[in-house]
């Protein structure tokens, strides 16, 4: 069995194990989570205040980001305290420009990523509601305001503009992780619609006169709230220059371009008009050629010469450079038929094949949804007879569509065999329609293990397996590669934090090996997520991207609810077609329904039967049968998982604390009514001279009581807060044991 | 239908016109059998050509389309038992069209009639299907092709078939008669025309086999006429060239109140503010008209109205709760492609061929509601080609030139069509899939490659997307169909009466009221660049539009010359919106921004919440027709006005003219100029004035008779007096 069908096995089963009436709890065990910061962004060599939102917040030390040259330090009160949840940025004067992720760090690890932009303009924060015409938010040209959209709602700003001066007005939202799909308008003075963006966020503006214009931001279904952030940027530009855009994260398929090395500047550059076949570009393989999918339906053609036995591997990027293009490569060979030209198919070269099978829309979980694969062109050609070759790129997108700004990059070389490597959490169907889970950032509880699944786009014709690792991991955390063997598309991790580790957060590597032409060729990993937690995927679609780095972190303020693992930590020798038995070692820290069904990951166990666990049972036989299961000799690792149903306790100790907190706020508040009831009985008996002066102090301890009083409700509440969250909910996740290693030896020869 | 089937039987007695030498002669099975089974209805779809086993098992090609296969039917199936070679008045055909054995249809041939002989003698004959070097039926002409008739007078068709060995036969009873506007003219049997009381133009389509002729009547009103409005266009030279053939005096050109009002609600979907109309009465400008035609143009409000108008055709329809998004980017890029007044060929184009996702290339959401290529290519021919050819699906068209070829040929233009599944449900990513263009031929089960209507088979190659060729077709200048389509739409919309009824019905046998005029629209509106805004501007600066509503001695009967404005109630969204201007109050739309107005609605879901919109029949975007949009009146409407909670609640809203007028200290009269100046656009007339202030200082009282506080009686007052208003035909109506 494939990985791939063994994780749709394990899905079913977590379903089945799940049934019943405790269907409808949460999903997956709390996670720190980074929803939104504000502003989004900074200016090069700024400090700015940041505040953040998100889940689980509870202790937060720390705001991290993805480069050193930013960096970031609590904002303190008055008092001198840590403000909760503000921080203050800066900017370092040589930090790149471009997006980078933050994360907080918590009791409960490290957080979920948000996109945190490094500009060269002016920044703004919006501070007053801006909803209509006559309170629009003055916006100054080569500015950037940071903003949250309004539901229902249409936010104006206002700008001067200048007769035959171009302005590029660009709102950054998807591409900053936001859920906003923004309407860019520009009006007259009077508010009426001139022009209009509704699909990039970008509207590039001439005045046809000067005077007042007004800028309309709002959402294309008018949806709002915190998450639909936007950056609105305003910049005087030159007729000349392409239109400037706000960095973005970047595109999960983008993992498979350039894995090697930049490119850098193409040598040649596409020369329109080049759609005819009287007007092909002539070009000598190998090439690297900069074009243009414009104006509509656009073809460009290229003409070349090529000899048998010649193979060639054609790369297109489009898509990856985050373009709304379908690129499509038809090479044709040219010969004649007495005077008329006969074209003879050699090949057609579409997409890139996603290297597993991405979910389908439908409500229940049926594989990850990230499209590993690209609407681009990876493809191979070989030339079966001299001669002249056409070869046409067009967009299957471009038909009507006439934008400039859809470039691509066409690399026509030899073979030189290569891998690009992505992974992500796995998940499988806890509940139908939540997809929170694919969001989780790679926050480990001490004793627990999460897998990740390893994707590979293999390039020219390389097919070698590859070796999976993870480098630079924080002390208490190892991780167990399951390779990626030889001609196939998937792998997966496993990260394990230790039963007695402590907290720690690092920025950790996953890296794959490989043999290339008789050297060791090592790609890194990037990692891939989510950029909101959905929990219903039929109102949300889930945004994925590809993360700046790969932080780590563990927890030891809670340990993982079962940890299961191989009694000794050992190879397990077995020869082929015989029994092995591993006794398994199952640790249990907190309740849990129903019974575990263990399915096994990893090709050596693939085709074992679940194995059913009592809960609280502390230990079980796993028994591999070689003779049905058939590895191949050699060492395999394999894990066991499955779906489970927790009573989950939030945080105990926070009661302990709110307790003590409260006790103390009442004991104060006490003390303080005495004195001021004390001081009451004292303004009532003072001599009429004195009397002004004790009304004084008796007023001050009458407030002194009153925000007494208001602290111990605050107190109360808190308390009340900690014991709501702490009282056992049924939170459903799933375990993964440590990697389990087996060694299979040849049979004895008879 | 159904009357003329029910004067057959006397007309068939009676039929007699077949001469002795044509019995002799070998009867041809297509050209003297089918059509008199045509002309008896035996293979209308109502009985032997009902889709699917046609009537009690015997089967007929619908009006006799497909001979072979009706002869198939008629001499092979049922075991031969259908005729009888040796005793033709035994075949069982002979003895259920005369009624001699029982028959679900009846009599259809008279025994002693020639059609009767005629298939009696074809199966004494033998029974044989023509050859193929048989005459064939080359053409029909009638005779004559044109006349002027008076109201009430007849005129007598002679209809001719020619064939491919030269013969000329007289068809006339054979061939079968329908008028365009059944309220002008009625048609007989036997080629007689009955013209009614309406003057104008009127078409009488003449049928036999699968050919067609036309016999156009002018009928004159014979009324004198004097004085025409000035000419400002070509529109007014074609309308008013017309209208002196056929003697109509038009009505003449209406106050400014009216114009600034009716070019409103036309052009903007909205009222005039008060402000508007103060400003534009008072002007002494004399192109002020021309002037406000163009502000209107330049409007956002132009946009709204007119995307309101397009998406409904275009389907954005919400079925379910995720359809939003792609509902919002469909209904705003029809809208941001009119503010920017795109022009139409590249609207068309970009819709028709769209690739990509919603997302990036909103107008790929039409292929998320239509499908199938069969149902791209009906809608696309009906919405920008004004041709129906649903009929040709399954068999050639009945009143039109149009084959299954011709079908086929046009779906193969939307045979290449790439679909991949997107993360939204329903979703698809939309790309040419490289590959030849063409599709199945149903009836032939043979390949047809792409055409243009009437236009030869397109040779694209498998690397071109084949709707950028149909699109290339459809924008050229020559195209029969696209221009005037579009431009007999727009005329419709401002007149209420397309030159072409129905709009999306044109077809050589449904001529225009006013050829000329649509010709020369047609090639104004190419001319200018497919400019959408021209079209409007041409039309509603016209004299034509700016005729009075109010009929003159002689023009009332007129319903489709032009001769005056023809009033219509305002659609459902635009009196909704003028309710809520004139009342200050503001309907609530989910999702939208408060003061959102009706017209600017992107989809069909806030039917559903709106009692108003269905009762005035906001359409649901289910059809491409322009008739799923109710604009009739009925009680439901009236009712509705007089009573429905969201009316009397706009009357009362907070801070709404009502309440505004009722606490303003300003005398009466200058209010209730206000009131006339926002509802019609005019100032008040001197009886109005007096009735209203009248109305407005009498003292109100409580259910138990005692007498209200002054300023609660008057905000009752002004309430009662809006509500007066509202529900004037004045109101309701541009007129």
């Amino acid at each position: 069995m494939s990985p791939k069908s063994s994780v749709r096995l394990f899905a079913g089963v977590a379903c089945l194990a799940l049934a019943g009436p405790t269907f409808a709890q949460q999903v997956i065990l709390p996670t720190p989570r980074l929803l939104t910061t504000m502003p989004m962004g900074a200016q090069v060599g700024t400090t700015v205040e940041v505040a953040i939102t998100g889940e689980n917040l509870e202790d937060v030390t720390e705001l991290q980001f993805s480069t050193p040259k930013l960096t970031a330090k609590s904002k303190l009160a008055a008092d001198g305290q840590p403000e909760a949840n503000k921080f203050l940025v800066t900017v370092a004067a040589d930090a790149p420009v471009g997006v980078h992720d933050a994360r907080f760090v918590s009791r409960l690890g490290v957080s979920s990523a948000r996109a945190f932009t490094v500009s060269k303009l002016a920044e703004v924060t919006r501070t007053k509601p801006n909803a209509t015409l006559e309170i629009a938010l003055e916006l100054k040209g080569n500015s950037v305001c940071n903003a949250t959209m309004t539901a229902r709602a249409v936010d104006f700003y206002a700008f001067t503009g200048t007769k035959g001066k171009r302005v590029v007005i660009e709102c950054a939202t998807a591409g900053i992780d936001s859920k906003l799909t923004p309407v860019l308008i520009v009006a007259d003075g009077e508010g009426r619609d001139l022009v209009v963006n509704r699909t990039s966020g970008l509207l590039d503006f001439t005045p046809a006169a000067n005077g007042k214009y007004f800028v309309k931001v709002h959402s294309l279904t008018f949806k709002g709230g915190p998450e639909h952030f936007y950056r609105l940027a305003l910049q005087e530009v030159a007729a000349s220059v392409p239109a400037p855009r706000q960095s973005a994260t970047r595109t999960v398929s983008a993992f498979s371009w350039n894995p090697a090395a930049d490119f850098g500047v193409a040598k040649t550059v596409e020369v329109e008009p080049n759609n005819d076949r009287a007007k092909a570009q002539k070009i000598t393989l190998p090439c690297d050629i900069a074009g243009a999918f414009y104006p509509a339906a656009d073809v460009d053609t290229f003409e070349f010469n090529a000899k048998k036995g010649e193979v060639w591997w054609v790369e297109v990027a489009s898509e990856r450079l985050g373009l709304l293009t379908d690129p499509f490569v038809l090479v044709q060979r040219v010969t004649q038929d007495g005077d008329k030209e006969k074209l003879t198919d050699v090949a057609e070269l579409n997409d890139i094949p996603p290297p597993m099978k991405p979910s389908s829309n439908g409500y229940s979980y049926d594989g990850p949804p990230y499209d590993g694969g690209s609407p681009d062109v990876l493809g191979k050609l070989e030339i079966k007879e001299d001669g002249l070759y056409r070869l046409q790129l067009r967009d299957l997108f471009g038909g009507t569509r006439s934008e400039a700004a859809n470039i691509y990059r066409l690399v026509i070389r030899k073979a030189t065999p290569d891998f690009a490597l992505a992974a992500w959490a796995l998940h499988m169907n806890l509940r139908n329609g939540d997809r929170n889970a694919v969001s989780k950032p790679i926050a480990l509880r001490a004793g627990g293990t999460m897998a990740l699944e390893v994707v590979v786009i293999r390039r020219d014709g390389f097919d070698g397996e590859i070796e999976l690792a993870m480098e630079n991991l924080p002390s208490g955390v190892t991780a167990a590669g399951l390779k990626i063997p030889a001609g196939k598309s998937q792998g997966m991790l496993l990260v394990t934090a230790g039963e007695k580790a402590l907290r720690s957060v690092g920025f950790a590597k996953i890296v794959g090996r490989a043999q290339i032409n008789g050297s060791t060729v090592a790609r890194p990993c990037h990692l891939a997520s989510m950029a909101w937690p959905v929990r219903d995927a039929s109102g949300e679609i889930p945004k994925p991207r590809l993360m700046a780095d790969v932080p780590v972190s563990i927890t030891d303020a809670e340990g993982t609810p079962i940890t299961i693992a191989a009694r000794e930590d050992k190879v397990w020798e077995v020869k082929a077609g015989e029994k092995l038995t591993i006794p398994l070692k199952l640790t249990w820290r907190s309740e849990i329904s129903g019974q575990l069904q263990l399915r096994a990951y990893g090709t050596a166990a693939s085709g074992l039967k679940p194995l059913e666990v009592a809960a609280k049972a502390e230990t079980a036989d796993l028994v591999l049968d070689l003779a049905a299961l058939k590895p191949a000799p050699g060492e395999h690792t394999f894990a066991l998982a499955s779906g489970y149903v927790v009573k989950y306790r939030h945080n105990p100790a926070a009661i302990l604390l709110a307790e003590a907190a409260q006790k103390k706020a009442e004991a104060e508040a006490a003390a303080v009514a005495v004195e001021a009831k004390k001081l009451a009985a004292e303004v009532t008996a003072a001599p009429a001279e004195k009397r002004a002066a004790v009304e004084t102090v008796a007023k001050a301890a009458s407030e002194k009581l009153k925000s007494a009083e208001a602290a111990k409700a605050d107190a109360a509440k808190r308390m009340k807060a900690a014991t709501d969250a702490a009282a056992p909910k049924d939170i459903a996740d799933i375990v993964v044991s440590e990697p389990i290693r087996i060694r299979v030896l040849p049979a004895d020869k008879k | 239908m159904g009357r003329w089937v029910g004067s057959l039987a006397a007309w068939l007695l009676a039929m007699g016109a077949v001469s002795a030498a044509e019995s002799v002669r070998a009867v041809s099975f297509i050209n003297d059998v089918v059509p008199v089974l045509t002309k008896a209805s035996c293979n209308s779809g109502a009985c032997h050509a009902k889709a699917g086993m046609g009537q009690n098992g015997f089967q007929l090609s619908l009006l006799g389309f497909e001979p072979q296969e009706d002869y198939e039917h008629l001499v092979k199936e049922a075991r031969g038992r259908r005729l009888s070679a040796t005793a033709p008045e035994q075949s069982l055909l002979l003895l259920k069209a005369a009624s001699a054995v029982p028959h679900g249809g009846g009599r259809r041939l008279d025994p002693e009639s020639e059609a009767y002989r005629l298939v009696k003698t074809w199966i004494a004959q033998g029974m044989k299907y023509d050859q193929s070097t048989d005459p064939k039926l080359v053409s029909i002409s009638v005779q004559p092709a044109r006349g002027t008739l008076k109201r009430k007078g007849e005129q007598q068709l002679k209809v001719m078939a020619r064939f491919s060995d030269g013969r000329v036969k007289d068809i006339t009873k054979l061939a079968l008669y329908e008028a365009n506007d059944r309220s002008m003219a009625e048609t007989e049997e036997n080629g007689r025309v009955r013209i009614l009381d309406i003057p104008g133009n009127v078409a009488v389509m003449v049928r036999f086999q699968d050919k067609t002729a036309v016999f156009n009547a002018s009928v004159p009103l014979g009324a004198p006429v004097k004085h025409l409005p000035p000419s400002k266009n070509f529109i007014d030279q074609f309308v008013f060239t017309n209208l002196k053939q056929i003697s109509v005096p038009p009505s003449p050109v209406c106050d400014d109140a009216t114009f600034i009002r009716r070019v409103s609600l036309d052009i903007a979907g909205r009222l005039p503010t008060v402000a508007e109309a103060e400003v534009f009465l008072s002007s002494t400008e004399p192109s002020k008209r021309d002037k406000l035609v163009d502000t209107l143009l330049t409007s956002p409000d132009y946009a709204d109205f007119f995307a309101n108008k397009w998406t409904a055709l275009l389907k954005n329809k919400r079925d379910a709760a995720s359809d939003i998004s792609a509902n919002f980017a469909f209904h705003s890029w029809v809208r941001d492609s009119l503010l920017a007044n795109k022009p139409y060929d590249q609207l068309v184009r970009q819709l028709l061929a769209a690739t990509g996702t919603i997302e990036g290339n909103p107008p790929v959401a039409w292929y998320k509601r239509v499908k199938q290529p069969t149902e791209q290519l009906e809608d696309v021919a009906q919405l920008f080609l004004g041709v129906r050819m649903q009929c040709a699906q399954c068999h050639h068209h009945p009143f039109e030139r149009w084959s299954q070829h011709d079908y086929y040929s046009m779906s193969a233009f939307f045979s290449q069509i790439g679909r991949k599944p997107t993360a939204t449900a329903g979703e698809d990513v939309i790309f040419h899939k490289r590959g030849m263009a063409q599709a199945e031929n149903k009836k032939t089960k043979l390949p047809v490659k792409p055409a243009g209507l009437g236009d030869p088979t397109l040779d694209i190659p498998p690397d071109e997307d084949p709707r950028l060729r149909l699109a290339d077709w459809m924008g050229n200048k020559a195209n029969p169909f696209f221009a005037k389509s579009l431009v007999n739409r727009y005329w419709k919309h401002f007149f209420k009466r397309g030159l072409i009824e129905p709009e999306d019905d044109i077809r050589d046998t449904n001529p225009p009221s006013n050829p000329e005029l649509l010709d020369a629209l047609a090639k104004h509106f190419v001319e200018s660049g497919f400019d959408l805004k021209a079209v409007v501007r041409v039309i509603t600066q016209s004299s034509t539009y700016q005729l009075s509503a109010t009929p003159n001695q002689h023009n009332g009967v007129d319903r489709q010359n032009f001769s005056h404005f023809y009033p219509r109630r305002m659609q459902a969204e635009v009196l909704l919106d003028s309710i809520d201007q004139f009342t200050g109050a503001k309907t609530d739309f989910a999702d939208l921004p408060p003061g959102t107005r009706a017209i600017a609605l992107p989809d069909n879901s806030y039917n559903r919440g709106s009692a108003f919109l269905k009762v005035f029949g906001r359409p649901e975007g289910a059809s491409v027709c322009e008739c799923e949009r109710a604009s009739s009146a009925s009680l439901a409407q009236s009712l509705h006005l007089m009573n429905a909670s969201d009316v009397k609640g706009k009357l009362a809203a907070s801070g709404g003219r009502a309440e505004r007028l009722a606490k303003d200290d300003k005398p009466a009269a200058q209010k209730i100029r206000e009131l006339y100046l926002a509802a019609f656009a005019r100032e008040p007339q001197s009886h109005e004035q007096a009735v209203a202030e009248e109305y407005l200082a009498k003292p109100r009282e409580d259910a138990q008779g005692k007498p209200l506080p002054p300023d609660q009686s008057r905000r009752i007052a002004y309430e009662d007096l809006l509500w007066a208003l509202i529900n004037t035909k004045e109101f309701l109506y541009n007129h």
